[in-house]
């Protein structure tokens, strides 16, 4: 079943077409990767997808509404979850508190007004044993090592628990032991969540990714498998090949 | 949930203890000197307010005193229709001076003491209401949240002084009769009256604190930091900013209220640019983040403006803008930050920086 389905989008930025009739279609439950130059319009399309950017034109469908002109704390609310490329934890916040923040089940204004803790259990605790960081949820945020800070932004959309999971180059800066260990958490959402990964790391493309979608000056050049991909003459022209 | 929140509510404790117990008998129960504490007591109350917006949601309202100016009028309104009920038409005397033929409708409503109250706080809500709306779903924040406020403040204060047939224009609404309250005609200069205004601050403090210790609290502190970041996790953040900004104004609104039974009359000196600026001060003063440390900042001050200022007539306003630029620069979380700072070193826990500017909204 189709979760995501992308229809000929497009978006403009002066006389740039930084995505350009894309289609791009994700079944529900798939880890698909997103391999493309720097400037192929890979970051703007996860930004088009969880409403950063609005569209010029084209069609965005997410579990069989259109969320095209949806803003974006709604496409939140339909269960789209969004990595971005510059870690972006609350730094004056605590570990804790940035998982509640992004435990966001109820969202709305009253539901919030009385909720006084979230305790330390189920999910919440689950994630923070996932990621290491339960001795230090009452350390702001803004003071853990960068490793951390990557760790506790995976943590925070694991915590929102959102159907589909754009991540933005998720192991820029990792070592290759903190790279292994999330490749193993992203293979342990597939199946339950929909993941879109941006992705320049091939090792961990490798691990983790079923389908692979190349894109090139805004649209999809190659789909298909990892050892597809691969092979393909015109992806190694435009990507692999330097 | 956090720390600085348990350290709130001891000080939360210790300041009501002080204001209900310490102060009257630091006074002597005088009925004078309890008539200014209430006044800097109501004063309290309105930078309390200020910090919930400003200090948790990065929110700087310049036009705080705005909405404190309504809920000043509103009461003023009932208290000078009371003392008007042998006037004729029942109509307050600068009306009669002014050939005003009978009473406006808009005065009609307040001879009702509860509709009185309820407009003291709801109309400041539904005005500041309006604007939070106008700015938040268009995301205007930061500097410009502030112009626009001051701007609105200014407007509306000409309004007051020119529309003098209506509401006394310059010369503001004096000569009110005392609040009669079932059972209890207020006397300014009891000690009930002191308990009326202290008690009102310390359920506002009450209030201002369930909301910022719950998790609208946490939210507003996330939008303080990147709005944007908390949206992609399902909160509309206008509706956020909305709310607190009603709060806010409600409680300054109340405090406006208890500000003319205080005073025994309203001015449009309370809606005035510099009133709104000493707001701002006693709350950078006290500590922006902490409510009951606005409040505290706001006793201090204003007691040290009643020590010095006639020492100082004439520097006492030059003196007040030295001192804020003073903290400004070494104490820019405010004596709450000092307070933290030391509470640390007590405990030998790694130190906070007092002297580290929370991140501008
Ligand atoms: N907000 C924007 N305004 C103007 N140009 C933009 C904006 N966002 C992205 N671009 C341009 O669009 C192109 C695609 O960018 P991006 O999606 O970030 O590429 P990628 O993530 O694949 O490296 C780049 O040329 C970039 O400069
Ligand atoms: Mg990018």
């Amino acid at each position: 079943m189709t979760v995501l389905d992308i229809q000929n989008l497009t978006v403009q930025f002066g006389g740039l077409k930084a995505v350009n009739g894309l289609n791009l279609q994700v079944k529900m439950g798939e880890l698909r990767c997103l391999l493309g130059p720097n400037g192929a319009g890979k970051s703007t399309t996860l930004d088009l997808i969880c409403g950063k950017t609005r569209a010029t034109s084209g069609k965005i469908m997410f579990d069989g509404t259109d969320i095209t002109e949806l803003a974006e704390y709604r496409r939140a609310r339909c269960g789209i979850g969004r990595k971005f490329q510059v870690p972006s934890v609350f730094k004056e916040l605590t570990v804790i508190e940035n998982i509640e923040i992004a435990r966001s089940r109820r969202p709305g204004l009253w539901a919030a007004l009385s909720t006084f803790r979230t305790p330390i259990r189920g999910r919440v605790k689950d994630v923070l044993d996932r990621v290491s960081l339960v001795e230090h949820i009452d350390t702001k945020a803004g003071n853990l090592s960068h490793g951390q800070t990557q760790w506790l932004e995976i943590a925070m959309l694991l915590a929102q628990d959102s159907k589909l999971i754009l991540m933005d180059e998720p192991t820029a800066g990792m070592t290759i032991q903190e790279t292994l260990k999330t490749a193993e958490i992203f293979n342990s959402l597939r199946g339950e969540h929909t993941i879109i990964v941006v992705e320049h790391d091939m090792q961990f493309v490798r691990q983790v990714a079923q389908r692979v979608t190349v894109m090139n000056q805004g649209s999809v050049l190659a789909d298909g498998s990892i050892a597809e991909i691969e092979a393909d003459a015109r992806v190694k022209a435009v990507y692999l090949g330097h | 949930m956090n720390r600085t929140n348990k350290y709130d509510f001891l000080g939360y404790i210790a300041f009501a203890v002080i204001i209900l117990l310490g102060v009257p008998f630091l006074l002597g129960f005088d009925g004078f000197e309890l008539n200014t504490f209430a006044r800097y007591l109501a004063l309290a109350m309105v930078a309390m307010a200020l910090a919930l917006s400003w200090g948790t949601a990065g929110l700087l309202n310049l036009g705080q005193a705005a909405t404190f100016g309504i809920g000043s009028y509103v009461m003023a309104m009932h208290l000078k229709l009371a003392a008007s009920t042998n006037n004729p038409g029942g109509m307050p005397d600068f009306m009669g001076w002014t050939n005003v033929e009978s009473l406006p409708w808009f005065w009609q409503p307040f001879h009702s003491l509860t509709v009185t109250l309820l407009a003291g706080l709801l109309l400041p809500a539904a005005v500041a209401g309006l604007m939070a709306a106008f700015m938040f779903r268009g995301r205007i924040t930061g500097v410009f949240v502030a112009i626009i406020t001051l701007a609105f403040m200014v407007a509306l204060q000409l309004v007051f002084i020119e529309e003098q047939r209506f509401t006394g224009g310059q010369n503001g609404l004096t000569g009110l009769a005392p609040l009669s309250l079932p059972g209890w005609t207020v006397d300014t200069y009891s000690l009930s009256f002191y308990y009326l205004v202290a008690g009102c601050l310390i359920v506002a403090l009450l209030l201002g604190m369930l909301v910022v210790r719950s998790k609208v609290g946490l939210v507003l502190r996330a939008i303080r930091e990147d709005a944007s970041r908390v949206r992609y996790f399902g909160y509309d953040v206008a509706s956020y900013e909305t709310f607190v900004f009603c709060l806010s104004a409600a409680i300054a609104g109340w405090a406006g209220m208890l500000y003319t039974l205080v005073l025994e009359f309203a001015s449009p000196t309370y809606m005035s640019v510099s009133f709104s600026l000493a707001i701002v001060i006693w709350c950078a003063v006290g500590g922006r983040e902490s409510l009951v440390w606005a409040a505290v900042g706001a006793i201090l001050v204003n007691l040290a403006e009643g020590r010095l200022s006639d020492v100082f007539v004439e520097g006492w306003l030059l003196i007040l803008g030295l001192v804020f630029i003073l903290f400004v620069i070494f104490l820019p979380r405010g004596l709450y930050g000092l307070a933290l700072a030391m509470v640390d070193r007590l405990r030998g826990a790694p130190r906070t920086d007092a002297t580290l500017p929370v991140k501008e909204g």
